[in-house]
Order: C-alpha cells, then sequence, then structure tokens
C-alpha cells in the first residue's frame, strides 16, 4: 500500500524531527509495538493516556502477559518512574510533522510530559495539512468557557542551550514514536 | 542585578575585554554566519516578506485596543476559572506575585523562560521575599547558578563553552563532568531538575500569545520544562506583557509561522501549548489548578499610543536582530543590551528600565539595517534606535558637542563647505603629497589607526562641475547627480566617472549646486531638526531640476534619500515627486541604460564585490552591481558575506574604532580568500573604509567605485 501524499508528509516532517514513525494496521498493533520496546529498553511500566476502556482492557492483558505493570489511574504518584505512555493523538498536522493532543485530563498532560518514551497512535483520517486548517476544531475547544490544555507535540523534546548543539529528552520524553492506524 | 555601564569609558572597557575572549569571538561568529546561511533552507515555501507585513499590520490594528483585548480576555479567562491582573510597573508586579505565593503557602518556585519576569527581576525580588526559585530552562538554569542576566532572548547562555558549563556542574553534583559529551551535561539538568518540579509550590511561566477571544495562552517552548511548570504544582503564575494579547487563534497561528522559523530556525518547535483556565489538578486541595495570569503595563500602554515607538512593541522575542548584528557577534553576550539583547534591546531598555542602563549601548548601533531586514514584525529597528537616542539626549537635557556641531554647520551649506574646502589645507601637512593619510596626528587614539584615511580632494566635484557641464549633449535621457559630502569633497573623481559614462552614452547630466549633505550623519547622532531642515533644502534645490532620475553613487545617501524622507517631512506629493526618482548607479545602468557587454573593452580583471547595507538592504538592490561588473568585462568573483556591513558606518567607525575595525578585518579576509585583484562596491563611504584597510594591508588589491570600473573599459558610443 503507498501511503497518501499527506500521510507521506506527516511521516517525512516528523521524522525529520527524530520522531520514530510507522504505519500500523490497528491498535492491537500499537500495543504489541509498545510492549516490545518497552522491553527491549528494560522498561517495567507503561501508562496510558485517553485511551477507550476496550483499547486500555487490550493494553492491561497485553502487560500482565509480558509482565509489565500497567501503571494505575491517577498517574499522579508514579509521575516520577514512567517509562513509557501509549496514547491517542487527536489530530495530525502533516506540514510540520505534528501531534495535537487534547491533554485536558491531568492523566494524559502527566503521560505525556513525564514518561521516557511517548507513544502515541494517530488514525490516518485525522491527518490535516496545516494549522489552520484546525483552527475552527482547536477554538472548539479553547472557546468553551471551561478549562483546557491543549498541546501540539513536534518531536522529542529538545534543547541547544550549551554552545547550541542539539541534545533530545531535556525534559520531556526522550523519544517521541507515532504510529499511524488505518 | 544586572549592571550595563552608562559611561563610555567603562563600556569600552567591556567592548576591549570582549574582544579578546576566543570562545565569545569564535562562538558568536559562528552563530551569525550559520544563521545567515540557514535562513534561505528554513523559509523554503515560506512567504517570509508576505506573512511579516500580515503581522505588522494585524499587530498594528492591535495595538491601539489592547484594553479592550485584556477586557475581553479577562471576561473569558475568569469564566474558565482564572483570575486575571493587570499590573502598572514592574515593583506592582512582584508585590502581586509574591503575594499570591503567600496567600498559597508556598515556599518553593519552579520558573520557566520568561523574559518578562527577567525584566522586572522577579527571581531577585521573591528570593529576597523568603522562596525558593529555581529556573528550570536549562540554559535559564546554567546562568541562574552563575548569577548573571541572560545573553540572549532565545539562547541565554549563548556566551558560555562546554567547558564551563561542565565545570558548573561538576560543582552543583559534586562529581567532575565531562564536558565533551553536551548529551551527558544535558541529562543532568533533568535529573537535577526532575525533584524540583515535583515538589514545587509554584509554577511561573511567561506566554506568547494571549488570545482575547478565549481567554487562553500560548507557550512556545522546546524543552518541555514549560509544561512540567505549568502542570505540576498546585499554583501557576503567568506572566505576561500585555502586548502579547492577540484578538485570537488566527493571529497566534501566523505568528507561530515566523516565530520559530525565525528564533531557532526550526518549522515548529517541540511544544506549542494552549493553556485555558483552572485545570484538572491533583496537587491542590480543590483538584482545580490555581490560575493567576498577570498582564504587566511597565509603560507598554503609553508605548502603544505612542506614534514612533508603537511599532516596537510588535516585538515577538524571536531574538533574530541579534543573531545578524555584526556588532554583537563581534562584542555579544550583555555588552549589546541591558535585560532585552540586541537591536530591539538598544530600543526598550530605555522604557522598562531607563536612560542610565540605555545611555551608552543605544550608541552601539552601525545602522548597517541587517536586524530590520530580518525582523519578522518589520520593525525599523535602525530608525527606532536613532529616535531613541534622541529621546535619552532630551530627557538629559544635553547636547553632545558633536550635536551642537553638527547643527550649526549643517544647517547652513555655505559654511559647511567652505570648512571642508578648509580642511583640505589643514590635513596637507600629514598627507605628504600622497592621497592617503598613513599616520593619524597624535591626537588620535591609537585604535584609529586600522586604516588610512583619504584626504579632502583639493577641488571638489561641484567645482569641476562648473568646467565640465555645458560640454553635456543630451540625446533625451537627462539624469541628476545627488553626489552626497564624500563623493563631491572626497571621491570627485567618481563623480567624474560617471559623467564620462553618461557622456560615452549621451545621457545628459544635471548637478543642482545647491544641493547639501544628505542629513544621515545628523540623524545618526539623533540631531533630528538639522536632518529635517537637510531634506527640505535638498528637495528645493532638485525641485526646478529636468531629470527622470535623480542618481546618486552612494548608496547610504540614495537609502535615507528614498525612505528616511518620507520619514522625517512626511508623505506630501513634493517629496513623493522627489523620493521616486532616487536610483543607485548600477540599477541606472543595467535597468535604464541597459548597456550590454559589446559597449566595454574586456579587461578579465578578478573582481570581487562589497554590497553597501544601504544598496542591498536599504535599497533592495542585489542583482544589479554584481552583473554590472559582469557586462562591464570583469570577470566577478564571489567572495563570503558579501552583503555583512564592512564596520563603516559613517561617524560609527570614529565612535567604536575596535569594533569597526574587527568587522573590517573579517571582510578584507574574504576579500583576499577569494583572489580578486580589484574590489569594487557602489558607496563612496565602503570606498572609504575598504580602501584605507586595504591600504594598510598593502596587498595590492584595489579597492573602487563600480562607476570607476566602468568608465575605464566603457568605449564611446560614437565608434
Amino acid at each position: 500500500m503507498t501511503p497518501s501524499p499527506m500521510i507521506q508528509l506527516m511521516k517525512e516532517k516528523a521524522e525529520a524531527v527524530q520522531a520514530v514513525v510507522f504505519q500500523i494496521g490497528d491498535f492491537k498493533e500499537a500495543v504489541t509495538y509498545t510492549i516490545d520496546l518497552t522491553k527491549r529498553q528494560n522498561g517495567r511500566n507503561i501508562a496510558a493516556g485517553g485511551l477507550s476502556k476496550d483499547q486500555e482492557d487490550a493494553l492491561r492483558e497485553a502487560c500482565a502477559q509480558a509482565h509489565l505493570t500497567l501503571l494505575p489511574f491517577p498517574l499522579r504518584p508514579h509521575a516520577n518512574k514512567i517509562h513509557t505512555s501509549l496514547t491517542l493523538a487527536d489530530w495530525g498536522i502533516a506540514e510540520t510533522g505534528t501531534l495535537v493532543i487534547d491533554s485536558t485530563k491531568e492523566d494524559i498532560r502527566i503521560a505525556t510530559m513525564l514518561a521516557e518514551i511517548h507513544v502515541a497512535v494517530l488514525p490516518a483520517s485525522r491527518i490535516k495539512p496545516d494549522a489552520e486548517a484546525l483552527e475552527r476544531e482547536i477554538d472548539g475547544i479553547l472557546k468553551k468557557d471551561a478549562p483546557a490544555y491543549l498541546a501540539f507535540i513536534t518531536g522529542a523534546s529538545r534543547t541547544a542551550d550549551i554552545e547550541r548543539v542539539l541534545a533530545i529528552g531535556v525534559h520531556g520524553p526522550k523519544e517521541l514514536h507515532i504510529l499511524i492506524t488505518g | 542585578m544586572i549592571k550595563t555601564p552608562s559611561d563610555m569609558k567603562s563600556y569600552k572597557e567591556r567592548i576591549r575585554k570582549a574582544l579578546t575572549d576566543p570562545f565569545l569571538r569564535s562562538a558568536l561568529d559562528k552563530f551569525n554566519t550559520q544563521y545567515r546561511e540557514n535562513r534561505p533552507r528554513i523559509y523554503a515555501g515560506v512567504d517570509f516578506e508576505g506573512i511579516r507585513d500580515e503581522i505588522a499590520a494585524a499587530k498594528d490594528d492591535a495595538l491601539p485596543a489592547l484594553m479592550d483585548l485584556y477586557e475581553s480576555f479577562k471576561k473569558h479567562a475568569e469564566a474558565s476559572g482564572a483570575k486575571v491582573h493587570l499590573v502598572r510597573d514592574a515593583e506592582e508586579a512582584n508585590r502581586t506575585i509574591s503575594e499570591i505565593a503567600r496567600e498559597n503557602g508556598v515556599k518553593k518556585i519552579a520558573k520557566s523562560k520568561s523574559m518578562t519576569a527577567e525584566e522586572i527581576f522577579l527571581n531577585d525580588h521573591l528570593i529576597e521575599a523568603g522562596y525558593e526559585v529555581i529556573e528550570t530552562d536549562l540554559g535559564e538554569w546554567i546562568i541562574q547558578l552563575r548569577h548573571e542576566g541572560p545573553s540572549h532572548m532565545v539562547m541565554p547562555a549563548i556566551h558560555l563553552s562546554r567547558y564551563q558549563v561542565g565545570d558548573l556542574f561538576g560543582k552543583v553534583t559534586g562529581k567532575k563532568q565531562d564536558s565533551e559529551n553536551i548529551d551527558k551535561l544535558v541529562k543532568v539538568a533533568r535529573e537535577r531538575l526532575r525533584p524540583a518540579f515535583l515538589t514545587a509550590g509554584m509554577g511561573i511561566s511567561g506566554a506568547n500569545f494571549a488570545l482575547a477571544d478565549s481567554g487562553a495562552l500560548g507557550m512556545v517552548t522546546n524543552e518541555g520544562n514549560m509544561r512540567l511548570v505549568t502542570t505540576l504544582p498546585s499554583v501557576h503564575v503567568a506572566l505576561v506583557g500585555i502586548e502579547k494579547l492577540v484578538p485570537n487563534l488566527k493571529s497566534a497561528l501566523r505568528i507561530l509561522k515566523v516565530l520559530p522559523r525565525n528564533a531557532t530556525g526550526q518549522a515548529i518547535t517541540s511544544y506549542v501549548t494552549w493553556i485555558k483556565g483552572a485545570n484538572e489538578s491533583l496537587s491542590s486541595f480543590s483538584h482545580r489548578k490555581i490560575l493567576h495570569i498577570v498582564f504587566l503595563d511597565n509603560g507598554r500602554l503609553a508605548m502603544a499610543k505612542d506614534p514612533i515607538f508603537s511599532e516596537a512593541l510588535r516585538c515577538i522575542r524571536c531574538g533574530a536582530c541579534a543573531n545578524v548584528c555584526p556588532i554583537y557577534s563581534k562584542v555579544g553576550e550583555h555588552r549589546y543590551g541591558h535585560v532585552y539583547i540586541g537591536a530591539i534591546g538598544l530600543i526598550l531598555t530605555l522604557f522598562y528600565h531607563g536612560k542610565e542602563s540605555d545611555r551608552v549601548i543605544v550608541q552601539n548601533c552601525l545602522n548597517c539595517q541587517a536586524c530590520k531586514s530580518v525582523c519578522p514584525v518589520d520593525i525599523d529597528l535602525p530608525y527606532l534606535i536613532k529616535k531613541t537616542y534622541r529621546l535619552v539626549l532630551d530627557q538629559e537635557n544635553r547636547k553632545p558637542v558633536k550635536n551642537l556641531l553638527l547643527s550649526r554647520i549643517l544647517k547652513n551649506r555655505k559654511l559647511f563647505h567652505f570648512l571642508l574646502r578648509r580642511a583640505y589645507l589643514a590635513q596637507k601637512p600629514f598627507a605628504a603629497g600622497d592621497t592617503v593619510i598613513r599616520h593619524l596626528p597624535h591626537f588620535f587614539e591609537k585604535a584609529h589607526g586600522f586604516r588610512s584615511l583619504p584626504v579632502i580632494a583639493k577641488t571638489p566635484f561641484r567645482d569641476r562641475w562648473k568646467r565640465i557641464a555645458p560640454k553635456a549633449e543630451a540625446s533625451g535621457k537627462t539624469v541628476a547627480l545627488f553626489a552626497g559630502c564624500a563623493v563631491d569633497f572626497i571621491y570627485p573623481e567618481q563623480g567624474e566617472s560617471l559623467f564620462e559614462i553618461l557622456q560615452k552614452q549621451n545621457v545628459g547630466l544635471e548637478f543642482p549646486l545647491d544641493q547639501t549633505c544628505c542629513g544621515l550623519p545628523a540623524m545618526m547622532a539623533a540631531e533630528e531638526e538639522t536632518s529635517k531642515e537637510l531634506a527640505r533644502q535638498n528637495i528645493e534645490a532638485f525641485a526646478d531640476v529636468k531629470a527622470e532620475h535623480i542618481l546618486t553613487l552612494c548608496a547610504s545617501c540614495a537609502s535615507h534619500l528614498k525612505h528616511n524622507y518620507p520619514k522625517i517631512l512626511g508623505d506630501s506629493p513634493e517629496v513623493k515627486a522627489f523620493t521616486d526618482k532616487i536610483i543607485d548607479f548600477s540599477s541606472y545602468m543595467i535597468n535604464i541604460l541597459k548597456v550590454i557587454p559589446e559597449q566595454f573593452l574586456p579587461s578579465g580583471k578578478k573582481v570581487a564585490y562589497h554590497a553597501p547595507c544601504h544598496l542591498c538592504r536599504g535599497l533592495g538592490v542585489h542583482r544589479e552591481p554584481r552583473e554590472l561588473i559582469t557586462v562591464c568585462g570583469a570577470s566577478y568573483v564571489p567572495s563570503k558575506d558579501e552583503d555583512v556591513c564592512c564596520g563603516f558606518g559613517g561617524s560609527y567607525s570614529v565612535d567604536f574604532p575596535e569594533i569597526s575595525s574587527e568587522i573590517l578585518k573579517k571582510k578584507l579576509d574574504n576579500v583576499e580568500a577569494s583572489g580578486a585583484e580589484i574590489l569594487v562596491t557602489d558607496c563612496p563611504g565602503c570606498v572609504l573604509q575598504l580602501r584605507g584597510g586595504m591600504d594598510k594591508r598593502g596587498r595590492g588589491i584595489e579597492v573602487k567605485h563600480l562607476a570607476e570600473l566602468c568608465a575605464q573599459s566603457l568605449k564611446s558610443s560614437a565608434t
């Protein structure tokens, strides 16, 4: 299957900022990917963020089989020891390889900010060409008279504060993996 | 607390120290070069100028309505559980934030990067009030540990080497660090600062946008610390300059297209975060975040109403004006600004930190236009710097001797020209029959000896004109020459070269004798009344001249006449009739006379080109001079950084010879490396600087005005 130009651009731009991008079939493959990745890095646990009940059950079962801990909610007490987080992305922005994640729930924030490794699942149908194409959706979230925390995430956390040398993994995740489904 | 010298003597001492710091010199030089080289790639496919104009226009619309935007923001933010404050000045901001900390029983505060917090010296205040404050941005943490201020708006520790950071982290951790391994040094910060996020009672951040129609804040970051600072502690205080208010998401997304590109060369930063209201937070008793948004006025609301300086409030803090500044790349660090660094810093310092901190640094500008050309919100930085200098002088109610002289002499053309003729006699003993002065009289400081100086011509162009004028025979086209002081009195032979070319092309030449100095030197010295008077005199001098174009051989005059006259005199039809006619030499040759190689005798000489600041950036002329070199039969050899300033800047090279000579050195090194036999440029000021420097080197590279190169090889049209 040849990916659509938009998926191709999303992949290219995300890889340009050191994200690891794969196209996969369904969520089950994402679970397998996350478990393998965690075990390969000798991680002990996984935190979920924003998954549906079914997705969470599937992850729990797979974790149990692989002898990994699926961290219970709320995540705050475990904030300092999360190895991998598996979350859903609400949208993708192809032009810059960006994930848009509604992080209004504190658990999603903690999972995406404090994990060593962040794995995000992005449905191909939710990839938009640029940020402007998401204006209505973002405004929909921000314009409600209710609290909101919305994140654009592009690659892993980075700095060039020492001699302008790029270093990956400062305070946020050291790796970002994007799994495009559908 | 940052201390910026308020007297020139101590400032110069600091500059001399910077010029001898090898790490700083090479780091900043490399940065400047790489930034400029990467820019075209970063902006590939993006209409920089189009977006820049849109942002500038949108900012100009928003600034007069700041209070309306504020009210709208407050309504929406408070409806979602935030508390919004507007504070008048630094003192009130510090008090308010410290009060919020006290009310919430906070002991430890984790901070993410905020220039606005630097502006009000928030850390000093909070530490004095008994709080523990930890900077969590890597660069900010480093300079906090070193008790320094930021040396760049985006890269606050750019002045430090990996070894300095390694030693520092060694002391902090009590363990020797491998300075060569920057990745590991970064991980030291990750490990050391993690507990700070988890145990702090309050987080303080800045914000890049405040969206008026939703009450949300937008933050543009890379390291991820801001996300932790705004998530983990129970209290979040966002300190925001009130000019960060924008009407809506659309305006913010437009700025987001250029901010990361201009700041760090990224299409987008790792994180762009939109925060609204009291989000869920299990760290707080109510399970809701306690969010306070503190908008800082500190003179901004008054500035927004100022017809001239409101432009400075468009600034989105990308830091690019420092990145491309040839002076910053030489003296860098804290020597090119107070809290805010770079060209914008020379302006804002007066407004936010007062004249004492700005009075000396504001004079350190070459007017090379490099900052203006990269500014993503189109602030006329060099112009505002001069306006700021004028405000400083007005506030201090004093006029330097230079200004008194400029005003007395320049306004009176006959007196000015009389003095120039007298100068010819005065310099005679030093010139020793030569066209240059190699050894300056002893009353000059040693620092001025980096170049030979030209002698004032015995017969200025205006006197030669009287002899040659009647012979000109026009065949349709007529052009008027605006000579400028340098061509008229120092290099009349450049004017004669033009005359020769025009004669061979059967083009008539007019030279109105009432023309005088263009007024740029007066503007550079913030002598506004004088520059206005000179502008008026020149427009009058050319009012009755029948010519389709007014040609100048001096790029600085041309750019000043064309772009600053409307600013100085207002945009009247009379001014427009004058400015519309202004054209530079090579544009006239290539686009109007449409000269072709067949009209020239090829010399085949290898010729390098220096692009005068006011030609390439001032007038936007890039192609024509290079094309003309080839058309006139020479072999154009490109050299590195052709469009970087030569360090002349008029009286700048006299006021700051140490910096001027360093900039010139790099320029001449690049020209020598190109293998050129001749260096041409199209500005007599640049000729003065470059020829003076080349003469001192004595390696035989000739420096010429492009008109001289052309005149030599142009065949007579009669043949």
